[in-house]
Formats: C-alpha cells, structure tokens, sequence
C-alpha cells in the first residue's frame, strides 16, 4: 500500500506545518499578554506570578497613554482623509478609461514598494522645503499616504465586482449619479469599505519607521513611545500596553463581526 | 401630441464600436399601448437598441425620441422610461417595498404617496404580502415582478424589458409571459422588449422586429412574420422551415438542380422559397395526384409530434407529422408525402 502511506505522509506533514504556522502567527501576542500578567519587575515568559499591576501602571502612565490617544486620532483622521482619497481614485480608475491610468494605478500603489525609510527620508527633506517639517500636517499626510495602497486595492477590488446594472437601474429609477453613490454603490460597498478602513487604520496605528522621521515634538505615537521606552528599560509595563492594544483591536473585530460579519469583508 | 404620435421614435439610430458595427440606421415607431418586440440572436444589437433607449448607450448617429421629446443625449435618469433588467437588478440592501419607493423618492413624492403608490404596485403585481421581504427571500418569478412593479411605480412613457424571462424555468416562463401580457394590456403600457427566444416573441408581442447583425430583417405582426417571412435569415430564425432554390418554368414550375419539381404561383426566373413543415403532410396512398415519395433521412420525437428530416427528390424538406403510437416510419424508409402548394413562401 505504497499510496496509503504516501498520503498518510503527506497528511501528516501538512498537520505539522499547519500546527507551526499558527503557533507562530498566535505566539508572539500569547507571550506578550503572558508576560504582561506579571507580579514581578522584569518581563519574562512564563511570568512569575498573576498580577493586574502593570495594566494599572500603564493606564496610569501618561506617557502611554497620551501616546495611545494621539496613535489613535492620528489613526483616525488619516483613515477618513485616506478612505476619501481612496474611494475617489478608486471609482475613476475603475469607471473611467484616461490618458494616464495605468501609470496613475501603479502611482497610488507604489508607497507599497519604496522602502518605508526611503519615503520617511523624501518626505523629510519634502516638508523641511515645503514648511511642514515636524508639523501634525506633515506626520498626517505621511500617514495617509501609506494607507492608500490597501484602500485603493480593496475598493478598487469592491468596485470591480459589484453589480453595475444596479447603478443602472437606480439611474433608471431618477436618480442622479451622486443619489447612485449614495444609495447603491456605498451602502453594497460596505463590506469592502470597512476592511478598507481597518486596513488603513492598522497600517497608522503600528507604523514606527514613518512616524520617527516626521514625527513632533508634542506629538509621539504610541509605537514610538514604545520603541523609545524599550531603549532606556524592559518593564512590563510595555507588555501591559501591547496587551491593552491587542484587546482593543479584538473588540473593534468583534463589533464588525456582529455588525457585518468579518467572513464577508476578509 | 395626438394619441396618434408614436410614444417611442427611432430615426435612423446607429451605434458603432470601432470598426464594428452594433446597430445600423435602425429606424422605428411604437405606437401608444404598443408591445413591440425586438427578436434576434445574440450579438444582433437588440440589446444596445434597447439600452440606446434607456440611455445608458449613447447612439454614434441618429435619433431617439420619447413622447415626442428628442432625448438621444438625454442622460438615463432624465429620461421617462422604466426598464426591467434581465437579472431584475434589485437592490440587494432594501425592501421590496423601498426598491419600489426608490424611484418615487428620487423624483420628491410625499411619503404618505408613496406608501400608496407602493401599494398599488404590489397590488397589480400581486405580491402585496411580500413588502417587507428582501430580494434574497424571493423566487425568481417573485423577483421578476417586484422589478416590474418597481419600474412601473412611476409610470413611465415606456417600459422596456430585456430578456425578462431568461432567468426562469420553463413552465413558469409560460405562465409569467401570459400573465405579463395581460398586466401590460389592462394598463395599455407602452412596451419594448428584447428577447432571443422566438416562441416568447411571437406569443407576447403586437409586432416583432426581427434583427440580424444590427440590421432590420423585417418588421411585422406575429403572423405576417411567421407566415410572411420577407428574408432567408427571418424564414430560418422563426420556426423552421426548408429552403427550396431552384428556376421557375414558363409552365410555373420551381424545378431545383436535383430534380425537385412543384408548380407555384411565381413569374419565370431564379427564385428561392421556404416551406414551413406543418405544410408537409404525409399521404394516404402513394400515386395520389400531387403526391411525391419522400425518403426519411432522420426523425424526431417531440411528444405531441414527430418532426422528420425529408429526402424529396435531392431536396431536403422538413415534415411535422403526428403518428399513432408504434406506427411512425424508421430512418430510410420510403414515405408518400404531401405538399400544399399555399405553404411556399418566395423570400429575397
């Protein structure tokens, strides 16, 4: 039965690849909720003891926290600014057919192949010419930027399949293309424009590269605050924050989840 | 404008993609209450006519008019038409009862109008148990009629339907298209409608236009289309039906290069004619006056009959015949058959 055993093999293989791939995709953020429960001083996995300590520290320590709030309407703002942006050059390089279209797709995709460090620097030298150095304009528009590529991607990909006749048959009905927008395309994109939102979202609320470049002097993200942290001492403090994050961002899928269903939108 | 005017006015409509040609000079009136139907094979440029009329094609020359409006560069939510979409293109996010509201809302009317006009809609259609439902709930006979009634919320100068039984099975096809008709004649809609099948197009409709790569092959009631072909491609795309090509004689005889020889009422010279099969009859007896020996090259089962493939003489004829159970003839067999003479129809 050389088959059997070929396809038993093969099973058996593909378990133990399946086991090491979501070990490690789940590992990092188990240890680091792990280590963040800590009753001692240093961070360490296994922790060595239970303890909310850290968790109170950190929602404590302004430095953290005033990073958080600043991570997230930073986050914010430029997923609205990235999401309009992204939409309208989506639906034209989708509807429209111009001189130019191609290169303008792959321009609104390329912040995805320059180098993270190579966009910081231009952007650097841009703004210092342009007068936006170290300005929250500047971190803004940095920010939005890197977004874009996932939110033209994924509503270009929204646009592309739905159901153009149902644009048509709104027209039909009287109504006018910014009525079609409106009631047909945006409400029948909405899977597509929360994963769009999300994406973009994620990209600001972890970027560090970006951020050290063009960030400010009032302004520090929380993922600069972290990196900076992790320079001078190793408590868990950090682990607590990163825990707090992974719990946010849970509860925000979890709310998508309910509302639209994660299984329509990834 | 007269009740006499056309509702819907072509002139001389073309469309064209490059070097291709969609719709060439097309040119045509409905009349008030009018089912006019577009017929033709895919690719013929029924749809874009259609779609030139709703607006959301626009014509390369030509005209289209709407109540006696030129609208050719009209956009389509200007344009007082009401189109059922072959996948009915229902709004998946509302109601059967907001598809309906959409376009009321659209043009400003009172909520409580609405509501009523809603109603209505759902009467006629009777489906008014089926408001609140989405369209994912619905059958696809279901779906067609929501789609109908929400193009007829607004009671537009026409309706134009497009393929609107494709997407159903083929006994409830029959009995929506008789349905249809009747809902479209008790509100004397003006209606264009563009279907492939040729059954739908001559049960349904007051005049057929039949279409071949963009071009009109003949336009015409029902029977004058059937009975009447004025083209080969009409004769061939309505029915079936035998093509016998030959020279008529000084006696009136179509004689064909194999041998084929029926007298017809036609001057002297080369001609081509077609022959519906329900014109060819099996005989009694064979020697008959009129008479003529037939070999069966193939034979068809249909239920209600047999439609077989003929051998008369080098000239192959289609027969539709009804034979008792066990009784019908095997391929090869040698038959006596009939012609009637008042089915030979000369085309161009």
């Amino acid at each position: 039965m050389r088959v059997d055993l070929i396809d038993r093999l093969m099973q058996a293989s593909g378990l133990c690849i399946r086991f090491f791939v979501y070990c490690t995709l789940m590992l990092p953020a188990v240890i680091v909720v792990a280590a963040s429960l800590t009753a001692d001083n240093t961070m360490a996995f296994p922790p060595a003891g239970l303890s909310w300590r850290w968790y109170s520290a950190a929602v404590d320590s302004p430095q953290f926290m005033g990073a958080l709030w600043a991570s997230v309407r930073l986050a914010s703002v430029a997923t609205c600014l990235s999401m309009l942006l992204g939409f309208c050059s989506a639906f034209a390089i989708n509807r429209y057919r111009f001189p130019g279209r191609n290169q303008f797709q792959t321009l609104a995709l390329s912040p995805l192949v320059v180098p993270m460090v190579v966009l910081g620097l231009g952007l650097l030298q841009f703004f210092a010419w342009i007068g936006l150095n170290q300005s929250y304009v500047g971190l803004l528009i940095g920010h939005t930027l890197i977004m874009l590529p996932y939110v033209v991607r994924t509503l270009g990909t929204g646009l592309a399949l739905l159901d153009r006749t149902l644009e048509e048959a709104a027209q039909n009905l009287r109504a006018r293309p910014l009525t079609v927008i409106r009631k047909v395309t945006l409400p029948l994109m909405l899977p597509s424009l929360i994963s769009a939102a999300v994406f973009a979202f994620v990209t600001s609320f972890g970027n560090v590269t970006l951020s050290v470049f063009l960030g400010m002097t009032g302004t520090v993200t929380l993922p600069v605050q972290i990196f900076t942290y992790v320079e001078s001492s190793y408590d868990p403090i950090l682990a607590a924050v990163s825990g707090i994050v992974i719990a946010v961002t849970l509860l925000i899928i979890l709310a998508i989840e309910r509302l639209v269903g994660v299984s329509r939108i990834v | 404008m007269s009740l006499r005017d056309p509702v819907v006015s072509l002139e001389r409509l073309e469309k064209t993609y490059g070097a291709s040609v969609a719709v060439n000079s097309l040119s045509l009136d409905v009349a008030q209450g009018e089912l006019l139907c577009l017929l033709g094979p895919s690719g013929c440029g029924k749809t874009t006519t259609l779609r030139m009329v709703a607006g959301f094609v626009t014509p390369t020359s030509g005209r289209v008019l709407i109540a006696g409006q030129d609208v050719t560069r009209t956009p389509p939510y200007k344009r007082d038409t009401g189109m059922v979409f072959q996948n009915y293109a229902l709004f998946p996010h509302m109601s059967v009862a907001d598809n309906i509201a959409f376009g009321l809302e659209n043009i400003g009317v009172r909520r409580q109008e609405q509501a009523r006009r809603v109603k209505d809609m759902l009467d006629l259609v009777e489906l008014p148990h089926l408001a609140a439902r989405f369209p994912r709930e619905l059958s696809g006979g279901q779906q067609q009629r929501v789609a109908l009634a929400r193009a007829l919320a607004l009671n537009p100068a026409v309706l134009l339907l497009d393929e609107p039984f494709s997407n159903l099975d083929a006994q409830l096809r029959i009995r929506l298209r008789e349905e249809l008709r009747n809902l479209i004649k008790r509100i004397d809609m003006t209606t264009l409608f563009v279907t492939h099948d040729q059954e739908e197009a001559l049960m349904l409709a007051d005049r057929i236009v039949v279409m071949s790569n963009g071009k009109v092959e003949q336009i015409g009631t029902p029977t004058e289309v059937y009975e009447t072909p004025a083209t080969h491609f009409v004769a061939n795309f309505i029915g079936w039906c035998s093509t016998i090509e030959g020279r008529v004689d000084a006696q009136g005889v179509l004689r064909t290069d194999s041998g084929f020889a029926i007298p017809v009422d036609a001057d002297a010279g080369p001609a081509t004619f077609v022959i519906r099969p329900e014109y060819v009859k099996p005989a009694a007896e064979a020697g008959a006056a009129g008479c003529h020996h037939a070999t069966v090259r193939s034979i068809g089962y249909y239920g209600a009959m047999c439609r077989l493939r003929l051998d008369v003489s080098g000239q192959e004829l289609m027969m539709e015949a009804h034979y008792p159970y066990g009784k019908g003839p095997r391929a090869g067999e040698d038959i006596p058959i009939r012609i009637d003479a008042a089915g030979l129809r000369r085309i161009r």
